[in-house]
């Protein structure tokens, strides 16, 4: 036995100079000599940004990777195996006895024509237990399933997501695994949801006594659970240190910037332009959706997605509005932008009523009230040159401007939002997620509106390019006085940019006010629960 | 005298539109960009080359002349009804006698025994062919004679591709930034392309005026006459029905999917309706009622190309309008989709109307569906007509086609020993068009994906 080996005993999985690139033209390397071990029973948290090779490294810990992935060099070593060197056959016994993996997306993780019973029967095939049902039941109840007995009948798109979850990590510990691989697996959860999942895994880990490798960009989340930190950054390890040390105290540069950016701040926290002016005034608005017509077309139930709900507004401000998924948040801001029409209620803008106002009258006014949507990869069409998208509001409800003008606003919105001049014979698929938001953010900005509605403008962006999305927000608040609503279900992040800010909970405002009021003494008690479950950086 | 058949008039159109397509792009740099893209592409230029010679048959084919004739009777020029193409007048070696039967490619005998009298003795052999195949020009050996000609046409063809690439090269020398002849210039496979097809044009050409290359069929006409022929209609099936269908597909299946509801509804009753008939039924009807309408109308019809070419017409119309109802509703689906997606409800805030928005983000972002598609109808339309051939309801028995030659095969391939030669053109020709005009389609839809890896083979 070499000295590496006996150094190796008591780990459970290490990972040595790991090198892995994609078969492409230039033979891009994805890994980097990534190395790290796993001790047994211990919680590591594997953080980076998209696109740093977090999950390709769990991939290639399992053996599943695309065909297209080559690793170049290293070794992986489980229980002291080279796993990167045996047999297929021998591989698919690890996996199924000893490794297991939960994902991302628990909605696609289930198959959604076998029920939950047919489903976790697939983890037992080796298993000889006489009783499996009863079996199943227990894994069930484990995982914090209580009518274990009446789930296991239904199917997945009858459960909610985190009860997918629990599902699927009924089904990887069905094996009672070593090592439980689980990318990023509450990343698509609520945050209620997220703490219980998080709970549970860290009772599973005493319960069976297994080590965790969690993969997450959210640096509170990985603070709640791990032992140990190991941040990746293109491909690298950049830093390897104690759960405790790192958030105290982080060696690489990196490690800093990704911490600033999840402790975010407001930098200017007292605005002066804030004066009396309603931008916006939603009175009892309601928004009904008809379930499901039956055989004469005619409708009996509705599904309340905004039930009676008020929100006020004053220029130069910014009004967040904060709930789970499902809670009607998305759906306020499109019935103010007319994509949906509201069952009754009034909504009015700059003390103009706009869903009573005629169709000319509302193309002229439309541009004082703009949105932004959540995912910048869908926003903006694919086909279509940058140039061509930004300038597609300011064609149709500007058309007086001429052709000289428009390309000097075009210059002048995207030195304010921070892109370069030559972006605007680009495609959007040339653009990072950032940059693509801030394209979406300079198209509504040559409009100039008095409103603008965000919603979740940052939810699916790194926390860095989180950060420099949100300063760009507040930069331009604070030269042009533009009013936002922010849409979001992150209440850490609205605490720190909003003045004002609304709780929902199943389509109704459950407590509204200023930001300070709520976040710090709260009357509620769906507030406080929200509260409570965000992670802390500890 | 030109004369002009119903459908040589919609073949020129569909060839004008296709100029002023190309005036257009010169003018836009956009596409512009686009398409040099697929020229600069090996299989695109490939594609490009192959499949112009094809139009460029299907187009001599269009020309239609009548001979004038010395009427002694009467003293003066009549025209005959017979009509001519340029294509028939430049193959005339290949057409102007006919053999008695089935000859193999290459074959100096027919196929079959025949009793012959030979000094007055009955003996049973296989007939020396008339016109061809015994006089081997060069050489008595067949293969040395097949050799020699070869060599002789690969000299041709050479000086006529170097005679070619010296008119680009002396263009490209006193216009300078000609963007579209640099492309050429730039591209080997675009000489190697034309080269290879020179050589086998003219390889084929002078091996017929000796040989039957794909052989003879049951009335001792040359294979491959029929074959070339049959390009015209082979091409005229596919693009005319598509143009035909093509508006009911995007147009409907654009309004059904986007603007949803009571439109939705009708469109899909429509379509629905329409589907559930058997096509080949409502094919079989319709040109039925054309041939009673023809019975009983014999005076509108001049002569029998003209009947033939009325059928062929009808024929692409009627496929037309049976075969718009997958595409419509693929595309349904693929608006309803794209309704929901944020660049749209994006438009939709800056207060564009629908028409606008079906325009600018619907319609692009279908485009992809309907090329994959309209190739693959193309391929689909091409050999539609082989099967309508077969149950007489598909072009006119007199109208060469791929599908005629298809359905005579059905006899040839229960003799003993088979014909095989004829089944066997029909399909080369057919796999070839429906194989290139499948790789062009890869290309262009390549080039006009922004998001599509362009790398330039």
């Amino acid at each position: 036995m070499t000295q590496e080996q006996i150094k190796n005993m008591n780990d459970l999985l290490s990972i040595k100079n790991l090198f892995l690139s994609i078969d492409s033209e230039n033979q891009e390397e994805i890994l980097k000599d990534v190395s790290f071990d796993i001790k047994e029973s211990e919680i590591v948290s594997l953080i980076g940004e998209s696109g740093s090779g977090k999950s390709l490294t769990a991939l290639s810990i399992i053996r599943l990777l695309e065909k297209s992935c080559k690793i170049k060099k290293g070794k992986i070593y489980f229980l002291n195996k080279d796993i990167l060197s045996i047999e297929e056959k021998e591989m698919r016994e690890i996996r199924k006895n000893d490794i297991s993996m939960i994902f991302q997306e628990p909605m696609r993780s289930l198959n959604p024509v076998m029920n939950i019973y047919d489903q976790l029967k697939e983890a037992y095939i080796d298993i000889k237990i006489s009783n499996i049902k009863q079996e199943i039941i227990n894994n069930l109840i484990s995982v914090g399933i209580e009518d274990a007995k009446r789930v296991i009948n239904l199917y997945p798109h009858q459960l909610s997501g985190g009860m997918k979850q629990r599902v699927m990590i009924a089904m990887a510990i069905a094996c009672k695994p070593k090592l439980l691989i689980a990318d990023e697996p509450t990343t698509s959860l609520d945050v209620t949801i997220q703490k219980q999942v998080l709970d549970l895994l860290l009772e599973l880990k005493d319960k069976l006594n297994m080590a965790i490798l969690f993969i997450t960009h959210d640096l509170a989340v990985a603070s709640q659970i791990s032992d140990r930190i190991v941040v990746m950054q293109n491909g690298e390890v950049v830093e390897n240190s104690h759960a405790k040390k790192f958030f105290t105290n982080p060696e690489n540069s990196y490690s800093k910037t990704l911490l600033n950016s999840s402790l975010y701040l407001r930098k200017t926290t007292n605005i002066e332009n804030q004066d009396d002016k309603n931008i916006l005034c939603i009175k009892n608005l309601k928004v009904y959706f008809p379930e499901r017509d039956n055989l004469f077309g005619r409708n009996k139930s509705y599904v309340k997605a905004v039930d009676d709900i008020s929100i006020l507004i004053k220029s130069g401000t910014t009004h967040a509005i904060v709930g789970e998924s499902g809670s009607g948040k998305t759906t306020i801001a499109k019935a103010i932008m007319g994509l949906v029409s509201p069952t009754s209620g009034n909504i009015e803008i700059l003390n103009k009523d706009i869903i009573s106002m005629g169709k000319s009258d509302k193309r002229d006014f439309r541009k004082y009230y703009q949105m932004i949507f959540q995912d910048p990869f869908s926003s903006l069409n694919p086909r279509m040159r940058i140039g061509a998208i930004i300038k597609e509001g300011l064609c149709f409800l500007k058309p007086e401007l001429s052709n000289s003008i428009t390309n000097e606003i075009l210059r002048d919105v995207l030195d304010k939002v921070g892109l370069k001049h030559n972006s605007l014979n680009k495609y959007p698929h040339q653009f990072s997620g950032g940059q693509r938001q801030r394209i979406a953010i300079a198209r509504v900005l040559v409009l100039e509106p008095k409103l603008l509605i965000c919603d979740e403008p940052t939810s699916s962006l790194d926390v860095t390019v989180q950060k420099q999305v949100l300063d760009l927000l507040i930069d331009i608040q604070n030269k042009t006085k533009i009013s936002y609503l922010f849409i979001s279900h992150d209440i850490k992040l609205i605490s720190s940019i909003s003045e004002t800010m609304s709780v929902m909970y199943k389509g109704k405002i459950v407590e509204s006010g200023k930001t300070s009021d709520i976040i710090n003494h709260t009357q509620n008690e769906y507030t406080r629960k929200l509260l409570k479950s965000v992670p802390q950086i500890a | 005298m030109f004369t002009f058949l119903l459908t040589d008039i919609f073949f020129y159109i569909i060839i004008i539109s296709l100029i002023m397509y190309v005036a257009y792009v010169r003018k836009t740099p956009d596409i512009l960009a686009n398409w040099l893209y697929v020229f600069r592409s090996r299989t695109g230029i490939l594609s490009i080359v192959v499949l112009s010679f094809f139009i460029i048959t299907a187009f001599l084919d269009s020309i239609h002349i009548k001979n004038k004739i010395y009427n002694n009777n009467t003293k003066q020029y009549v025209y005959t009804s017979e009509i001519k193409s340029f294509l028939d007048i430049i193959l005339s070696p290949m057409h102007e006698n006919y053999e008695k039967s089935y000859s193999a490619p290459f074959s100096s005998h027919l196929y079959s025994k025949e009793t012959v009298n030979f000094n007055n003795i009955d003996k049973r052999e296989y007939p020396r062919l008339l016109y061809k195949g015994n006089h081997n020009k060069y050489s008595n050996n067949k293969i040395e004679n097949i050799a020699v000609i070869s060599l002789f046409s690969i000299i041709k063809s050479f000086f006529i591709c170097f005679l070619i690439y010296m008119i680009i090269f002396y263009r490209t020398i006193f216009k300078k930034n000609n963007n579209f002849l640099n492309a050429f210039n730039n591209n080997n496979v675009l000489c190697t392309s034309f080269f290879i097809i020179f050589f086998i044009i003219i390889l084929l050409y002078d091996l017929s005026t000796q040989y039957y290359v794909l052989g003879t069929d049951k009335v001792g006409v040359d294979v491959l006459y029929k074959s070339i022929k049959s390009i015209r209609t082979g091409i005229l099936i596919g693009t005319l029905t598509t143009i035909v269908m093509l508006p009911f597909a995007i147009f409907l299946g654009i309004f059904a999917g986007y603007i949803g509801g009571f439109v939705d509804d009708i469109i899909q009753y429509i379509y629905t309706t329409l589907n559930s008939i058997p096509s080949v039924l409502l094919i079989a009807s319709a040109i039925l009622m054309l041939q009673v309408y023809m019975a009983n109308n014999p005076h509108e019809f001049e002569n029998i190309y003209e009947r033939a070419d009325l059928r062929l017409f009808f024929l692409c119309m009627i496929l037309g309008l049976t075969s718009w109802t997958g595409l419509c509703r693929l595309l349904r689906g693929e608006s309803m989709k794209l309704k929901e997606v944020e660049y749209v409800q994006a438009s939709q805030t800056f207060g564009l109307n629908k028409f606008s928005i079906i325009v600018r983000h619907i319609i692009p972002n279908i485009m992809h569906i309907v090329i994959i598609t309209v190739v693959l109808d193309f391929s689909a339309l091409v050999l539609a007509e082989a099967v309508l051939s077969y149950v007489n309801i598909g072009v006119d028995p007199t109208t060469y086609s791929w599908g005629n030659m298809i359905n005579a095969a059905r006899l040839e391939m229960s003799r003993e020993p088979i014909v095989w030669w004829s089944i066997f053109s029909a399909f080369l020709f057919m796999f070839i068009l429906v194989l290139f005009a499948n790789l062009f389609s890869d290309v262009v839809r390549d080039a006009f994906d922004p998001r599509a890896n362009k790398k330039y083979e």
